[in-house]
């Protein structure tokens, strides 16, 4: 062989294996490595490098992968998702669209959204509001719940009066007058913390509400179970203060089924 | 795998599937769906050598197939979409990366996932030789610049040179310089 044809580069050799060469240098580079024993055996160190590698690569990395099963199905549900997301969001826009521009669709959101703030502002100067109903959740515009900044640990050694009748009576008076409820009706009701003092509640106005005698049996019973039992369970360490908290305030209902695994209050023992 | 033959499969499934309209929703859906069936392995290994936990590398996946039948519900381009995925994943591994605030320690190396694999080849000493020779391998690649690295590692997927560079944002001349370099570097250390 003539000794113009210089031995390939390594780099050659690599993007001949990879099939990355122009189709006439590569004819070149495999006739010379035909010709040629030392280059083939370099072909070869790469070859066996690069094995090497991807054999350390699968050996380190392969152990860590987790089935795909899940991760597939996951997706499925989130593209099916993210479709009738957009498709609500489609066909909202394009039925609006005709009959819109775009600057009458900002005029009529800037009227929207004014109109919303107004009634929100009316509502609000509503309340006390005479006739509103009781629920077996406290209106929680009232009643937000209120807590003082105690530790699970206070909680659990000392012990609190849960009689709401001890709230002082101005108090009792201006809840009762907040939720509409007539001092004639009240004892159809029971006024009750929504955060019980023993979870670290206070007798704050926030805090306490005419809870309605209900035939349903969602009553202060029912509720003062609950509390007993979130009580128990954070001063075990089952779950946090906040989260007992949390649940008492928002829904009580929901977290008495989701604790005592019932749709229906159990019956008092 | 042979990478060439799967990439080919690629082009031809989804040019096959490329319709004139936008496909029905659910048929993008099992595009997608096949596309992660194919890919998710790969994907996720190039986001544990970014040193990132196997749960970020199963959001960050997620994220970019989501990404994906976006892309394609608007009618995007369909050409290369196995680059298309690596590109975002590695973006998307780098920003995670940022957030997360340092690199993570790459596994292999601390001997921790190493020790605990389970070989199952009887002989000890062989085991010990070939767990010491991976060691000494993943160190090096360990020492080679980030964008080498990830050179190799796009590569150890299956990925072109051309794709490499759509990823990286490199010249195709810098991705053969440079896995050159790294399996030079590899090749020594291995004693060959």
């Amino acid at each position: 062989m003539s000794e113009k044809y210089t031995h390939p580069s390594e780099e050659e050799l690599l993007q001949l294996a990879d099939g990355e060469l122009s189709s006439h240098r590569a004819a070149a580079v495999q006739s010379h490595l035909a010709s040629c024993w030392e280059c083939r055996a370099r072909q070869q160190q790469i070859e066996a490098t690069i094995a090497d590698f991807v054999r350390a690569h699968h050996e380190t990395l392969d152990p860590l992968l987790p089935p795909g099963a899940g991760p597939r199905a996951l997706l499925r549900a989130r593209l099916a998702e993210s479709a009738a997301a957009s498709m609500r969001e489609g066909n909202w826009f394009s039925s609006w669209q005709r009959v819109f521009t775009a600057r009458t669709l900002a005029y009529a959101s800037a009227a929207f959204l004014i109109a919303l703030l107004a009634t929100l502002g009316f509502y609000r100067a509503l309340k006390p509001h005479p006739n509103a109903r009781v629920h077996l959740e406290p209106d929680h515009r009232l009643t937000p719940g209120a807590a003082r900044v105690v530790s699970a640990s206070e909680v659990c050694h000392v012990s609190y009066s849960d009689d709401a009748r001890l709230v002082p009576a101005a108090v009792q008076h201006q809840v009762l007058q907040e939720y509409g409820v007539d001092s004639a009706q009240s004892p159809g009701y029971e006024l009750d913390y929504l955060i019980s003092p023993q979870l670290g509640g206070t007798d704050d106005i926030r805090n306490v509400w005419p809870e309605p005698e209900s035939a349903t049996g969602w009553n202060v019973r029912a509720k003062d179970a609950l509390e007993g039992r979130l009580h128990q369970l954070v001063c075990d360490g089952k779950i946090n203060l906040a989260t007992a908290q949390q649940d008492l305030a928002t829904d009580w209902i929901s977290a008495y089924k989701r604790y005592f695994h019932t749709d229906k209050p159990l019956a008092p023992l | 795998m042979n990478p060439d033959a799967s990439s080919q499969a690629l082009e031809i499934s989804l040019s096959a599937a490329r319709p004139r309209t936008k496909p029905a929703t659910s048929e993008l859906e099992e595009q997608v769906i096949a596309l992660f069936d194919e890919l998710r392995a790969r994907l996720l290994r190039y986001v544990l050598g970014f040193g990132l936990s196997t749960a970020d590398g199963e959001e960050i996946v997620q994220e970019a197939f989501l990404a994906l039948f976006q892309h394609l519900r608007l009618g995007r381009s369909r050409h290369n979409l196995r680059g298309w995925l690596f590109r975002v994943v590695h973006n998307l591994s780098l920003k995670r990366l940022a957030k997360n605030g340092r690199c993570a320690e790459v596994p292999g190396l601390d001997g921790g996932i190493a020790e605990s694999r389970h070989d199952p080849r009887p002989n000890p000493e062989e085991h010990a030789t070939s767990r010491q020779r991976r060691e000494r391998l993943l160190a090096v690649v360990q020492a080679l610049p980030a964008q080498d690295q990830q050179c190799l590692r796009l590569r150890a997927e299956g990925l072109r040179y051309r794709e490499i560079a759509d990823v990286l944002g490199m010249s195709l001349g810098s991705i053969s310089a440079s896995l050159t370099r790294s399996l030079a570097r590899l090749g020594r250390a291995d004693g060959r």
